[in-house]
Parts: structure tokens; sequence; C-alpha cells
């Protein structure tokens, strides 16, 4: 008799919702992205970020990048669900791999007003090696690029600096496995 | 026709379905289709049968395939054409029906400007077909189509739609036979073939050590081909294990057979739901713990393990975690589990299942099913039982339509055969059944088809008596009269203080003049002296036929298991009272 046979009803369950990224090979065709999204919100699932791009002009293959939240029954479940789509040739928890890599681009646009700010904004920069993209007078854009935590972090790190204004874009993560 | 001969679009619509064996098709013309009807004037491979709402046309596609095992296909035209089948496509997905909707859509260039009778199908039907396409190159219509009923019938089956702008359908290309095409075996998806041998020997290890152990089999089995009712009843016959089977899965084993415990669920038998909570075993063979089947899930069959047979892989560990599970295509799994049993000469001991056998049949002494006939008002289960007495002699097909008149034609007709019994189970859709005793018909021209209907459900989709009438398809639609829309009623009654609240049908027509007006027959019993003539009145005529039978206005469906309820709390009369505890959890479910 096997323990695992006793499952408690989801309304009295606490939850142990988890990140994870998603990667998902498809055929490129109208409406794939549809087909995907619409199984999230069709199935109450969420979608934290997403991407998507051609990757194989020869084939005709994009892959999808998507962060989820949720517990493992539900991810593995989202998972059976996109692999029956049908220009869906596969689709994978980059968590069950052995080795995977995970990187995350985000561009910075930040507004400053004086000196002091400014040598904040740079000390930040250094120690994160934020890439310099445009500077001008009180203005200055910087690409960032790695785990979408080192980026929270620096994001983070930049709010402490009282007065500037920050405005900024993320790809959300993408991911390789081995 | 040269091989590089050009076709039109419409041209290749036909080729291609002559090329698929389609025989028959369900459709209403309408301006973005006109080129195919035109193309189907003065061609007699294929029948077309017009409906007079194209939700008919679906319906009636549905009871062609699951009739017959074969695709149902139908046609319509864009905008309200196409609106009309969502439901139906809907209904087709959650029974893994396969059906190809082709639909019309306005020319190309005229897509995104809100033209006449345009709208976004492919985005409105997306969440409720297995796929769907728009066409927007000649060139790859016959490949489109020929890929479209090919994902249709394999894994698990599912509707397909097609939707052809009519500029395509008037352009030319060459076109390409199903024999020349090669499938993209990511695309398709069709079960695996290859047996678990792991999954195969626990399962022969934990059937051996079981006490309890009983089959819990659903439309899958169905759905993979008559050999796997076969192996079924081979495996149960070997195994001596007692077997359950889900709404859909009515007829992989003959309901008259003492394994058989009939079915589970809601309104399942009281042996059959007991058998599920108290057993050490569960062997599931393609159904997929639905939630009228498991009831309240932490209380769903506690103590036992469970094995899963499901070609969909989501299905697996979706609403119950089961220990052990195969996608295998559920007839290669069942015929090399008998091929093992045989090979190693494994026996099963008489005697191993003898005290569950005998707690079985205390539970079944409970004769859940019984019902008290008067001399005079007709009880539901009455009719259906002699519906069944004086029918079941015949090739019979029976769909129905979805409320108590459901549930009781699932209790009280046996059916002994797969395919015979056509039934909205997930979607739960009123109005299905005599469109789909029309396309069960068409398929089957020689059989006697009944639609078992309530009053309520069959106003829904009323106007396919013309069709009936118009082909001459002899369809019977047996309507159980309570002037009630009666599982509303009778939820009102249990969970909502009996404040009836507009579930009384009023105005109801006369039905017997409605078949009349329709030139059909209309027959009628008001009470128990008139059932049988009525019956035997109803089977004989050649022709579709209305029979109204006046039945007992307040009668209740039970066994119950009501909502929030587990299969050790079943309701078996009116005498039994709910758990108000679960009551108040079970009234925010449906």
């Amino acid at each position: 008799m096997s323990n695992s046979s006793v499952y408690p009803t989801p309304l009295n369950t606490f939850k142990q919702s988890k990140r994870s990224v998603l990667s998902v090979i498809v055929d490129n065709e109208p409406g794939i992205l549809a087909r995907i999204t619409g199984l999230f919100s069709g199935r109450g699932y969420n979608i934290e970020a997403l991407n998507v791009t051609v990757v194989d002009i020869k084939d005709n293959l994009s892959r999808i990048t998507i962060e989820t939240l949720g517990e493992e029954r539900v991810v593995n479940q989202i998972l059976a669900q996109l692999e029956k789509l049908v220009p869906v040739h596969s689709a994978i928890n980059l968590a069950n791999l052995k080795e995977s890599y995970e990187a995350e681009i985000c561009l910075v646009k930040i507004q400053f007003e004086n000196e002091q700010q400014n040598n904040e904004i740079l000390s930040f920069a250094d120690i994160y090696r934020a890439r310099t993209v445009q500077k001008r007078q009180l203005l200055v854009i910087y690409e960032i690029s790695g785990t979408s935590e080192r980026i929270n972090k620096f994001l983070d790190d930049l709010h402490t600096i009282s007065g500037i204004k920050v405005e900024k874009v993320r790809s959300g993560p993408i991911g390789l496995g081995i | 026709m040269s091989i590089d001969q050009e076709l039109t679009g419409a041209e290749i619509v036909l080729e291609a379905l002559k090329d698929q064996e389609v025989d028959t098709i369900f459709g209403y013309p309408g301006g973005a289709v006109l080129p195919i009807y035109d193309a189907l004037f003065g061609q007699n491979f294929l029948k077309h049968v017009l409906v007079r709402q194209e939700a008919g046309a679906v319906h009636a596609a549905e009871g062609y395939a699951r009739s017959s095992g074969k695709v149902g296909v139908l046609l319509v035209t864009s905008g309200p054409g196409v609106t009309n089948v969502v439901t139906g496509l809907t209904d087709a997905l959650m029974d893994s029906i396969p059906i190809v909707c082709f639909s019309g859509q306005v020319p190309s260039h005229l897509i995104g400007t809100d033209a006449f009778q345009e709208c976004d199908t492919t985005g409105i039907t997306r969440p409720c077909t297995k796929h769907n396409y728009l066409v927007k190159d000649i060139n790859k219509l016959p490949e489109i189509i020929h890929e479209a009923f090919e994902i249709a019938r394999s894994g698990r089956p599912g509707p397909v739609l097609i939707d052809i702008p009519k500029d395509i359908q008037f352009a030319k290309s060459v076109y390409k036979k199903k024999s020349d095409v090669t499938f993209k075996s990511h695309r398709i998806k069709s079960g695996s073939k290859d047996i678990d041998r792991v999954f195969i020997e626990q399962l022969i290890n934990h059937i051996k050590k079981s006490q309890k152990p009983v089959f819990y089999v659903g439309g899958g089995c169905l759905n993979s081909g008559p050999q796997a009712s076969q192996e079924l009843m081979k495996l149960v016959q070997l195994t001596n294990i007692p077997i359950t089977t889900t709404l859909h899965g009515l007829g992989c084993y003959p309901a008259e057979d003492e394994k058989s415990l009939g079915m589970l669920g809601m309104h399942g038998t009281y042996e059959a739901n007991l058998s599920m909570n108290q057993c050490d075993l569960m062997i599931n063979v393609g159904a997929r713990f639905d939630d009228r089947v498991t009831g309240r899930l932490d209380a769903f069959s506690p103590n036992s393990v469970k094995f899963h047979f499901d070609i969909d892989k989501s299905s697996i560990n979706k609403n119950v975690k089961v220990d052990y599970h195969t996608n295998t295509d559920i007839t290669f799994s069942l015929k090399a589990i008998n091929e093992y049993i045989e090979s190693t000469g494994i026996t099963f001991d008489e005697s191993q299942y003898k005290n569950w056998w005998s707690q079985i049949n205390e539970w079944r002494d409970k004769n859940c099913l019984h019902y008290e006939q008067s001399d005079e008002t007709i009880k539901p289960q009455h009719a259906i039982s002699r519906l069944y007495q004086l029918t079941n002699q015949k090739d019979t097909f029976v769909t129905t339509e979805v409320g108590q008149h459901q549930m009781w034609a699932a209790q009280y007709y046996k059916f002994a055969k797969p395919n015979r019994w056509i039934t909205s189970g997930g979607l739960g859709t009123m109005g299905f059944g005599m469109p789909a005793a029309i396309g069960a018909q068409m398929a089957n021209p020689n059989s006697l088809v009944i639609d078992i209907a309530g009053e309520a459900s069959f106003l829904m989709n009323v106007q396919e008596i013309a069709t009936a009438v118009q082909y001459k398809l002899p369809i019977k639609i047996f309507i159980l009269n309570n002037e009630y829309m009666g599982m509303v009623r009778q939820w009102q009654e249990l969970m909502h203080g009996s404040r009836y609240s507009e579930s009384y049908v009023d105005a109801l027509p006369d039905f017997k003049k409605l078949a009349e007006s329709f030139n059909a027959v209309g027959v009628r019993a008001k009470n128990l002296s008139e059932l049988d003539d009525a019956i035997n009145e109803m089977v004989s005529v050649d022709r579709p036929v209305i029979a109204d039978i006046w039945i007992d206005k307040k009668e209740n469906c039970f066994p119950m298991i009501p909502s929030g309820a587990s299969h050790s709390e079943m309701l078996l009369s009116k005498y039994d009272k709910e758990n108000p505890e679960n009551q108040k959890k079970g009234k925010v479910l449906v």
C-alpha cells in the first residue's frame, strides 16, 4: 500500500509554489504563441516571464522560455499539456536537468540630478559590471545580463539611491541545459 | 484526372474527403462556403445531410463518429455558422471524439476588416479544438486536410477545425494524395505501441498480492477500438476481478455479466462506489478521474495502489496521484498482459477474492437501483427498464440528452457491446441527443437508434426533427416528460431548500402534435397501462417518432453522491439525508 495515494483536497492544501523555467521548442507558425498563452490562462497557470524567438530558420523552429510559479505537480501538468499542443516538439523544465544555465538581459535608463548620485550609480554599475549603452548629461543607459537574481539585486541596489528615476526593460530568463 | 491537373480549393476539399473515405458530411450552407457547396453539387460519393442549425451538424458528426469509429465531418459557413458549432467542438474535445470541421471564412484580403459574417474563427475555436488551421496558401490545403484527419483520429482523439477563406476555395493548385503526405511525428502524437514490461509485471504482482482489487474502466478503452474491449473481457475473466465503468465506459464490458458492478460515480451503484472506496488495488483503464467519478478527492479510495492506463500523458496525476502508469495504447497493453499471463502460466486462485466478492454481494443486496412502480404513474426508471426489455434483442444504439433521464438511461439500459451508447459526458450538453441520433442513424442505417430525452433538452435542438424527416431517418425520441429540468430541480430540492427557481418548464408543446406537424410520428403514454404499447409502436414504425412518456414529476435520481461528499456517503433514496457539513462545502461545487 502506498502512502502517496492519500492526497489532500486542493482547498486545504498549503501549496508549495516554486519558480520554474520551462523551455519549449515549437514550429514557428501563426497562432502558436496564442495557443501557449491561452493554455496558461485557460487552465489558471501563471506566466511570470515569457520569451519567444526563432532559433532555427531552416527548420522554422522557435524556442519559447516561460518562467512560471507553481507546485511541482502543477508544473508537471503544464509540461504534459504543452506537449499535447500539435506544433510543440518538446517541453522541458530546466530544473529537471542535471545542469542548466540561465541568463536574462535588462536595459536600465537612469536619470539623476547631481554628482553624488552619479558616483553611487557608477559604483553599482562597476560592481555588477553593467555595460554603458548610452551616456548623456544626467542620464545613463546600462545593459546588464546574467541570472534574474543578479539583475534583481542590481535593481534593488539602484533603488537605494534617493532621488533618481529608473526605467527598465527585461527580457525574462532564457536558459539552456546540458 | 491527370496527376498534375490543377483543382480549385473547393474541389481539393472534396477530393481529400474522398481520399479519406468520408461518405457522409453534415452541414449548412452560407456565403463563405458557397464554392464548396457548388463542388458538392452533382457529385455522388458524398452524402450531405442538411441540418437545421449548425449545432445539429456538429452533434450529428459526433454521433456518427461514436457509433462508427470513423471521423465525423461537418461543413459550416463563416461567422454565425461557426460560432454555432463552438459548443459541439467543446463537447467533442471533452469526450475525445474525432471530428473534422470545415468552416468558410471571408476572403483573405477582407480578414481583419470586420467584414460581413467575419469572426476570428481560429481564435474562438483554439481552446475548444485539438488543433485548428486558417488556410492562407492554397498549395498547403491538401496536406492540411490530411494532417487534420490524422490528428483528429490519433492518440487521444478530438475535434480539428479547418478555416478556409473564400478566395482559397476558388484558387487553384495541384492535389496531393493522402498516401503522398508524410506526417511529422511530433505533430500527430499518436499513442505509443511499445509495451511497458515493468508496468505489466508490477500489475501482475499486485493482482497476485491484492485482496480487494477493482477495474475502473472509462471511454479511453472504447476509443482504443473494439479489440480493447475483447482483451478487457478476457482479462476480467482470467483474473476474476470486479469491474465498474464510467458513464463513457458503458458497453466496454457487458453490463449484465456477474463481474460487472455497473456504473460508478455521482449516480453510480452502491456496490461500484463502495468497491472503489474500499479496494486495495485500483486498475484504471482509460478513465480520467473525473470529478463526477471521484467525489471528494481526499476521501477517494484512500487505501489503494493505483495503476493507470491512459494514452494522454496529461491525464496522469492530474486529479489523482497514481502509483504506476503507462501511456501505451490500451489495446496493446491489455493484449500484452493477457499474453503474459498465458505464457507464464500464472493462475489466479478462485478463492483469493472470496471475501471481497462476498462483501460486494452484500453491497449488491442493498439493491440500490430498486424503485417502486405503482399501478398508475410511470416511474422513469420503469420506462427505461421496459424500453431496454423491449429493444435489447434488436441491433440498438442509444443516445441521450443531459439530465436525470441520462442517468436513468445509464443505470437501467444495460449495454452489452461497445460503441452502442452515445452521450455527452464531460461537457453535459443539453440538446446533444437528437442530432447525435441522426448521426448514428446515418452511420447505421439498418439499426434501431433511440434518443432517450428529457423534454427540456429535446427542445434545445427540436428543429433537427425536420432533418430526420427529410432524410427518412427513423430515429426514436423517447421523452421522459416530467415538465421540469429534472436534474436542476433535484439539486434545488437537495441543496437549495426546494426553491424551484425557474426549473419548471411551463407552456410545453403538445409533443404528439409537434411530431405530426413535422411529418414525424407522435405517440404518447400517460400512464403505466399505455407504456408498452407506446414503446412497441415507436419501435415498429419505420419513421422518425417522438414518444411523449409522462413520468412521475417528482422522482429523483438515486443513488447519489452529493457534490463534496465521498464514495462512502451515498444517498440511496429520498429518505437519506446529507451530512450538513458536506452540504455546505458541496454547495459551491458543481
